[in-house]
C-alpha cells in the first residue's frame, strides 16, 4: 500500500506548528524549536513543501542591524487547507482512540 | 564569548559553509537561508547542532538529486544484474548436459549384492542395537543360504 504523501510524524509536527500562527511568516530557527526537529530534518521539509506549492517562503531584512536577512516561510492557501485537514483527521483519530 | 565558545563558533561557520557548497546549485537560496540562521542563534553549542544538521540535509539533498540514486535508477540495475545472473545460470546449465545430480563411485558398497564383498552398516548411535546388522542387508543374505539358520 503506497504511503500518503506529507503524512510523516515530521510533516504533520510542521504543518501543526505554521497552523498555529497561520498568517504569520516563520523562520526556521524558531519552527526548529517549536517543532524539535533538527535542521537537518527540517529543510528537507521545508524545501518539499515549497516544491509542492504548499508553502511560500521570501527574504525578511533583519530588524537589529548587522544581521543578515533571513528567509521566512508561511503557508499558501492549499498548504493551510491540507494542514487543516491532517489536524481534523488527528483529531478524529483522537477521539476514535478514546471511545475504543 | 570565550575561546572554547568562539572555536565552537567557528567550526559552526566552517560546517555551514561546507553545507552551502555541498548543496545543489538550484537549490543555494536555501543554503543560504539554512547558514544565516546562524546569526541569530546565540548559544555556541546550539549553533554547532544546527551547523551539523545543515550538513547532514545538505548531504541528503545532494545524494537525492543523483540520477543513480533515484528509484527508477535502482531498478534498472537491479534488473540488469538479475539478467546477467540468469544468463551465466543458463550458460552453465547447458555444460552441464542436463546433470542433475554428482557422478556415482564406481563401486557402490552400501548394496549387498556381492556376499565376498564388505557390508557397510549405518549406524544409530542412539539405539542400543545399533551394532546389529540390518535385515535389508547382510541378514537378507543370510537367510536366503540354507545352511545357516536364522537366529529364533
Amino acid at each position: 500500500m503506497p504511503r500518503k504523501p506529507n503524512n510523516s510524524r515530521q510533516t504533520r509536527a510542521l504543518l501543526a506548528a505554521f497552523l498555529e500562527r497561520s498568517r504569520t511568516w516563520r523562520h526556521g530557527y524558531d519552527l526548529s524549536k517549536e517543532t524539535g526537529l533538527s535542521s537537518g530534518t527540517l529543510y528537507p521539509l521545508l524545501m518539499r513543501l515549497s516544491e509542492q506549492g504548499l508553502l511560500e517562503e521570501r527574504w525578511q531584512q533583519a530588524e537589529r542591524p548587522g544581521l543578515p536577512p533571513r528567509h521566512v516561510y508561511r503557508l499558501t492557501a492549499s498548504g493551510l487547507a491540507l494542514a487543516r485537514e491532517q489536524e481534523l483527521a488527528a483529531i478524529a483519530a483522537e477521539r476514535a482512540g478514546a471511545f475504543a | 564569548m570565550n575561546a572554547v565558545s568562539s572555536r565552537w563558533r567557528r567550526w559552526a561557520m566552517r560546517l555551514a559553509q561546507h553545507a552551502a557548497g555541498v548543496m545543489p546549485g538550484a537549490r543555494s537560496p536555501w543554503a543560504d537561508a539554512m547558514r544565516r540562521e546562524l546569526d541569530y542563534i546565540e548559544h555556541d553549542s546550539a549553533a554547532l547542532r544546527w551547523a551539523l544538521g545543515c550538513v547532514l540535509a545538505s548531504y541528503r539533498l545532494r545524494l537525492a538529486d543523483r540520477p543513480w540514486w533515484s528509484a527508477r535508477g535502482n531498478w534498472r540495475h537491479v534488473a540488469a544484474s538479475s539478467m546477467l545472473m540468469l544468463l551465466v545460470g543458463l550458460a552453465f546449465h547447458d555444460r552441464a548436459d542436463g546433470q542433475t545430480e554428482p557422478p556415482r563411485p564406481a563401486l557402490n558398497e552400501t548394496t549387498c549384492d556381492r556376499i565376498d564383498a564388505p557390508v557397510s552398516v549405518r549406524r544409530n548411535h542412539d539405539n542400543a542395537d545399533a551394532e546389529r546388522v540390518q535385515p535389508d542387508c547382510a541378514d537378507r543374505d543370510r537367510l536366503n543360504r540354507p545352511d545357516i539358520q536364522p537366529d529364533r
